[in-house]
């Protein structure tokens, strides 16, 4: 039988979402408080994407995006910043029921894992891309200057 | 010694027994033991030798925050040493903040570079002993009292590079010294350690060379008087187009009433220009006798970020011109450290401005009192006085395609306490404006992570974990209000807010306040306005909307 993990996790959200949030915090170098706007913005992704597991992927996506867009400016290895995600696949399975299908848990959170790289990816990429529109930007306006 | 002081062992027991400020993990570490890091993303490149031997700096030479050798200079340790000690004859304020702090922590987590990074020594408190250590074990007086106590150490090169990298993750954004008790401003102890790390060759290029372009040709990009006022005219065509008013600005005009300043950003920069654009309009709405100097073509003072020096020399400048152009008083356009420098230590630095007058609207009649001492009017004062004498002809519809919020800029807010002129400005010119969350305005406003020089591109992601506890309140209020223009009244901000947004917040852009008062100016004899000056159409259908100011 296919078990409803969105069920299972919305019965017990708080308890994860505490848990995985704290494990979030305590990444940076002094453990963030919860009430900083970085835990602030790290609860909001991470209840986006507990309340969408298995449900909208757009608003799941976006609540990984989150968390990648954070991290992606910290100076921590790739590796240890998404270890956050098969983290969540531990938090979850510990609370869920003995009778829960893991091998569905198992696959959706490799799903989001594999998500969170591309997005902490796109992310890094997009401060590459600014590091060159603002040079860019910076030469156009020289230029407007000498061609006008 | 007085009788009233504290005894040795008082002393010594106090500082002892002081909690360390590091909690969590790194509760039973000392913060000097944490190791300096560099990589790419958080540091900024050096002066070139070029520009430092332009400026008479010291040990120009080409080496990289990453190289094992540094190069410094035969003695640096006696530089740096001689270097503290005049520096703590000549500002009381620097001993009085390295003596007095009580370690409370009351300021550890109000820093946004802490908020952005959670390093421990982004808390001011650590920021500001990183200097206070080596002042300990160097100063006999004080030695004397703290011998043995932890928080003193040599003077080493490791500690250079300590102090190269956390002093510029402190943007003297002052947000600190809001909630310390004893009011000690980390950000004058930023500008000493800074002072002391140019006197061995420790700098940034992105701060020294709009210093040597300031000195050389007066503006920040190095650009002559020619281009300078082809930038301007080029604005008065796009503004003819889009408005079909000729707006006529004059250049090192004599005689003039007013002479107005302004970032070179404005002139220059995109989304500067648009203010500009604002300015001109503005001033072509009231008929205002002004001139335009192409000497003093900067309002920005990166000499705040360098050397004491280096930032009377930039700011006298500003005054020279206006006395070799015999104007009566100064109008400064949207500028943030223009303002630190000439509200808090113009007067004492350069002043009295006694060839200039007490500053007074030739248009309501206003005395600007309070610029008694430096004859230097804010942009957003003045046009705030116009507009409560209802001497604009406003139409704030025009910008019903803009759903705002206003970034106090730290040294408009902290730096000279002017909160409500740019906010009354702002609810005359738009319908829809929205406060972020009120700690992170005002008084309490967040950085825009990137002040203070450090705006360098190689810099981006430090500056995108500084810059995050404000962009994080403006995502607030995108969420609840639909924001999608951020107000600011500072051309750094119009230059490091862009990038911080489109980072964090996708959707918003930034606007220059004048801007906006552009878009709402109704001008005698101009052409019906669809557009807005960056040629984005006006929504102006959209009246009834509602204000959720
Ligand atoms: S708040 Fe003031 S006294 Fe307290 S630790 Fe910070 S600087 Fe020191
Ligand atoms: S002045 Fe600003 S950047 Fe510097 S330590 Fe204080 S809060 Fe941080």
């Amino acid at each position: 039988m296919k078990s409803n993990w969105q069920q299972i996790i919305g019965e017990r959200k708080n308890a994860i979402l505490e848990q995985w949030l704290q494990s979030a915090l305590a990444l940076f170098p002094e453990k963030m408080a919860s009430g900083t706007p970085t835990g602030e913005a790290l609860l909001e992704g991470m209840s986006m994407v507990l309340d969408n597991f298995d449900g909208n992927q757009e608003s799941c996506g976006e609540g990984i995006n989150c968390i990648a867009r954070i991290f992606a400016v910290q100076p921590f290895r790739p590796s240890v910043a998404l270890s956050l995600f098969p983290l969540l696949g531990e938090l979850i399975g510990e609370k869920a029921p003995a009778s829960a299908d893991t091998e569905v848990l198992k696959a959706r959170i490799n799903a989001i894992t594999f998500e969170a790289f591309d997005r902490f990816l796109e992310n890094r990429e997009k401060i590459y891309q600014l590091k060159v529109e603002e040079t860019r930007s910076q030469l156009h306006m020289l230029l407007r200057s000498t061609v006008s | 010694m007085s009788k009233y002081a504290p005894r040795k062992a008082q002393l010594a027991r106090e500082f002892l027994e002081k909690p360390t400020p590091l909690k969590g993990a790194q509760a039973d570490r000392e913060w000097w033991e944490m190791p300096v890091d560099f990589h790419d993303g958080n540091w900024c490149f050096p002066g070139k030798p070029e520009t430092l031997k332009e400026i008479g700096f010291p040990n120009p030479r080409k080496w990289a925050a990453t190289d094992e050798d540094w190069q410094l200079p035969d003695g640096w340790q006696k530089i740096i040493h001689d270097g503290l000690k005049e520096r703590l004859k000549k500002f009381r304020s620097l001993k009085l903040y390295l003596d007095a702090c009580v370690r409370c922590g009351a300021c550890a987590d109000k820093c946004h570079f802490f908020l952005g990074s959670g390093d421990p020594k982004n808390m001011p408190v650590i920021r500001a002993e990183l200097l206070r250590s080596v002042y300990r074990n160097d100063f006999p007086m004080v030695e004397k009292i703290l011998k043995g106590f932890s928080g003193s150490r040599k003077l080493t090169a490791e500690v250079i590079k300590e102090w190269h990298s956390y002093f510029y993750q402190c943007t003297e954004c002052r947000r600190c010294s809001v909630f310390c008790p004893l009011g000690i401003d980390t950000a004058e102890i930023t500008m000493v350690a800074r002072e002391l790390l140019n006197l061995i060759g420790v700098n940034n290029n992105w701060i020294l060379a709009p210093v040597a372009n300031c000195n050389r040709t007066g503006n920040h990009l190095g650009i002559e008087p020619h281009t300078f006022v082809q930038n301007i005219m080029s604005l008065v065509d796009d503004i003819e187009e889009l408005t079909g008013i000729t707006v006529n600005p004059t250049f090192n005009r004599k005689g003039a009433e007013i002479l107005f300043i302004t970032p070179s950003g404005d002139v220059f920069g995109d989304p500067g220009v648009y203010t500009m654009m604002g300015y001109l309009l503005l001033f072509h709405h009231i008929g205002l006798d002004y001139t335009i100097s192409t000497y003093a073509s900067e309002g920005g003072n990166f000499g705040l970020f360098t050397t004491n020096d280096m930032m009377k020399k930039l700011n006298a400048k500003m005054y020279h011109e206006a006395e070799r152009l015999k104007v009566k008083w100064i109008l400064g356009g949207e500028c943030g450290h223009m303002w630190r420098v000439v509200h808090q230590y113009m007067a004492t630095m350069n002043g009295p401005a006694d060839f200039l007058e007490e500053p007074v609207s030739p248009i309501t009649g206003t005395k600007f009192t309070n610029a008694a001492a430096t004859k230097m009017v804010h942009i957003a004062e003045f046009t705030a006085d116009l507009i409560k004498h209802g001497k604009l002809k406003l139409d704030p519809t025009r910008n019903n395609h803009l759903r705002t919020t206003f970034h106090d800029s730290c040294n408009v807010s902290r730096g000279m306490g002017m909160l409500e002129e740019p906010r009354f400005v702002l609810n005359a010119v738009c319908n829809s404006f929205n406060e972020m969350p009120e700690n992170t305005i005002r008084e309490k406003t967040f950085c825009c992570g990137s002040g203070s020089g450090i705006n360098a591109e190689e810099f981006m992601e430090m500056r995108m974990r500084g810059g995050f506890p404000r962009a994080n309140a403006v995502r607030t209020v995108k969420k609840q209000h639909q924001v999608n223009a951020l107000v600011t009244i500072c051309a750094i901000d119009r230059a490091t807010l862009p990038p911080l947004m489109r980072y964090w917040n996708p959707g918003v852009a930034v606007y220059g306040l004048h801007e906006l008062v552009g878009n709402a100016l109704v001008m005698e004899g101009e052409t019906p306005r669809t557009e807005d000056l960056r040629e984005n159409p006006m929504a102006i259908a959209d009246e009834g909307e509602d204000d959720d100011a």
